[in-house]
């Protein structure tokens, strides 16, 4: 299955990601439009500096398991069947933030969605574009990178380890400092290894 | 192989979910004492506020125990154990045989030592049941007293606020949830809700009750020897874990003693969330997290060792997350004024923005932290805590607005973990400079006191 990839190292910074990120979750699905609707559509996508100031764009990894499913209180996460996409129910939301909480990569926001009960704050984040997705369009992040730091791609085995290396970067020199007990990463790595283990029998 | 399990609370259906994966024929049995359908605890604060139906409350389907294929003797309690015969005794008054036993008994509140503690509209906040008593109270509940400063003393308040009830908090000592958070953040909790009409008095206690005509509650008796008038009074004084039916044959301390498989010092009998004792990762040392996501966490491994698929769980944090009217505040390891004694901070608040921050370090190691408002970066950074990894020099990036999980991956590939190096940027300390220019301050201290 075609996955978002990331290429921190060719991101220019510029941002049009997120316009149309909120562009697309936005109900008339133009920027114009979208500016004036209330509410305004959030975008799911974030351009962060990195250390030495270099873009970064962050997104949902759609990580499985995923942290912040195993955190939320009424269940409201869940993984949409037969894809790769972990979805927030908006009517179960309750705008708690343990999802934040939960989140290595801080990509979870909150606001009020034209697809949430009017006037509700819930936890919005990517959702791998599944509207455009139907209707054959690649994700719009997608579309609007020229520097080519966003593309749609079957993961090959190179960017499945790189997609792993960046995982495991987010726990620094963890090999060197590990405290003796480990932790959530290998917890979550774990119980990935065994629903797969178990998923194959 | 069967299977009996106490409680049916997150830790226990989440263990029985695990197992009937791992092994789709046992016999799982489940004890409960609470007949409610598995539900969402923590949402009850959202019942009181009115912001949550109850329909919306559980978190399985109607049918769950039957398409679990499980027994459950629900609304009765385990009452005992028998580690020799390996059974348990029920309030029923049966005994149930288990080759494996899970605990997942959660915690009950703690009662205080007040005179008429039972008049009626005096409650305690943890289950279904006395929420809806609650709200069924309320139409005759004009002044709500909270005792205790705690978590669940300040969702009650909140609740009430958000209904237009005029509330009094009673705290013992110090500020606000000072087992969580800090000073600066637990006033900043406190000026919030006495903006919304929220009266705290620190220092005082309830000794006793006294009923009108009714039968209910019309007044505190205090410490000071005056008395306050209300009618409705919940105590929020913590909570402890419900083990008083487990022999002493199991090792305990606060919690029931568990290893990294979640299994006591008698071999088949598990225990997971509330009622567990298992160590926490920034503290290093045996530890009772009663938080959902830990409970969750363990009901997944104990549920794995249970049906014998080996499973270690590497520890669990602290954390919380607390959202008052306009004021989110999220909190992670050690922070409280005891435990933060003797450890390096950092902490940066800015006045525009209406932010604080605070990163406790222990040896350079990240060990705690405290964010008010822009809460969204606490994930990256409970991640570095539970990796216990060294941080020297991120803090000032962490204390300021723009903090981001890159600039953490950037540290990796300084650290040579293979990030690819950046196609454009130079090294730069804007972050710092934006932040001071933001009007935030930050400042590394140790703490004396
Ligand atoms: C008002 C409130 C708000 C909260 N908010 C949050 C929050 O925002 N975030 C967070 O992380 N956590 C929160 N918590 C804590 C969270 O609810 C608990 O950590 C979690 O429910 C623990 O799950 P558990 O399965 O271990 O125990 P429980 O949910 O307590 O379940 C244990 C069950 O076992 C039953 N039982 C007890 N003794 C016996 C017996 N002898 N025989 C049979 N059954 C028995 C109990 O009645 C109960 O139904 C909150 C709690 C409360 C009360
Ligand atoms: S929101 Fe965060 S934790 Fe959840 S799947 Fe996306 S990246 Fe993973
Ligand atoms: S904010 Fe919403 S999605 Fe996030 S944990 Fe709470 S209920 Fe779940």
């Amino acid at each position: 299955m075609k996955q978002v990839i990331v290429h921190p190292e060719r991101c220019v910074g510029c941002m049009q990601c997120m316009t149309a990120c909120a562009t697309a979750h936005s109900t008339s699905k133009t920027l114009i439009g979208a500016l004036l609707e209330e509410p305004r559509p959030a975008p799911r996508i974030h351009v962060g500096a990195g250390l030495e100031d270099e873009g970064f764009p962050n997104r949902c990894r759609h990580c499985d398991p995923a942290p912040c499913q195993l955190g939320c209180l009424p269940g409201a996460i869940y993984r949409a069947k037969g894809s790769n996409t972990v979805m927030v129910d908006y009517d179960l939301c309750i705008n708690c933030a343990s999802c934040a909480m939960a989140c290595p990569y801080g990509v979870i926001r909150f606001a009020e969605d034209p697809k949430a009960p009017p006037g509700k704050t819930v936890a919005v984040k990517c959702d791998n574009c599944v509207e455009r997705q139907a209707q054959g369009k690649v994700p719009a992040c997608v579309e609007t990178c020229f520097a080519g730091a966003l593309t749609f791609e079957e993961p090959s085995e190179a960017m499945k380890r790189r997609t792993g290396e960046v995982a495991a970067s987010i726990s620094l020199d963890a090999a060197a400092h590990r405290v003796p007990l480990s932790a959530s990463w290998d917890l979550q790595s774990e119980m990935k290894r065994r629903q797969k283990a178990l998923d194959q029998r | 192989m069967r299977y009996v399990i106490i409680g049916n609370g997150v830790a226990g259906i989440t263990a029985a979910d695990t197992i009937r994966r791992i092994d789709p024929e046992g016999h799982i049995v489940f004890v409960a004492r609470e007949a409610f359908p598995p539900y969402c605890r923590p949402m009850i604060s959202n019942i009181l506020a009115g912001s949550a139906e109850l329909d919306e409350l559980p978190i399985r389907p109607d049918d769950y125990y039957r398409s679990l294929g499980a027994t459950a003797y629900l609304g009765v309690e385990a009452t005992g154990l028998d580690l020799e015969s390996r059974e348990v005794s029920i309030s029923a008054g049966a005994n149930l045989a288990f080759d494996r036993l899970l605990i997942a008994s959660g915690a009950d509140p703690h009662r205080i030592e007040a005179e008429n503690l039972d008049l009626e509209n005096i409650f305690f906040m943890r289950t279904v049941k006395d929420v809806l008593g609650m709200v069924e109270a309320l139409p005759k509940v004009k002044h709500a007293l909270v005792l205790g400063g705690g978590l669940v003393g300040f969702k009650a308040a909140y609740g009430f606020l958000s209904r237009g009830i005029r509330v009094t908090m009673l705290i013992r000592s110090g500020f606000p949830l000072s087992m969580q958070i800090d000073q600066t953040a637990g006033e900043m909790i406190q000026a919030e809700l006495e903006r919304h009409g929220l009266e705290v008095r620190t220092g005082i206690e309830a000794t006793g009750f006294e009923a009108g005509e009714d039968g209910a509650v019309r007044a505190a008796r205090l410490s000071d020897g005056t008395s306050l008038e209300c009618d409705a009074v919940v105590v929020g004084k913590g909570v402890f874990p419900a083990r008083g039916y487990v022999p002493s044959a199991i090792e305990t301390d606060a919690g029931i003693l568990v290893d990294d498989s979640m299994q006591t010092n008698v071999a088949g009998v598990y225990a997971a969330g509330d009622v567990a004792q298992h160590v926490d990762v920034a503290r290093r040392r045996p530890w009772v997290n009663a938080i959902w996501p830990v409970a969750v966490e363990m009901g997944r491994v104990a549920g794995h060792n249970m049906a014998g698929y080996p499973m270690r769980y590497p520890g669990s944090l602290s954390r919380n997350v607390i959202r008052i009217f306009d004021l989110d505040v999220m909190t992670a390891g050690m922070v409280s004024p005891r435990e933060s004694e003797g450890l390096e901070t950092a902490e940066g608040y800015d006045r525009r923005r209406h932010t604080y921050r605070k990163l406790l370090f222990r040896e350079g190691v990240l060990v705690g932290f405290v964010l008010v408002n822009q809460i969204e970066q606490g994930g990256v950074l409970m991640n570095l805590v539970h990796q216990g990894a060294s941080l020297n020099g991120l803090t000032a990036e962490a204390l300021g607005p723009r903090f981001n999980v890159g600039q953490v991956m950037g540290r990796g590939r300084q650290a040579g973990t293979g990030y690819p190096a950046p196609a454009v940027g130079a090294p730069s300390t804007r972050h710092t400079a934006n932040a001071a220019a933001a009007g935030s301050s930050a400042a590394v201290t140790t703490a004396t006191e």
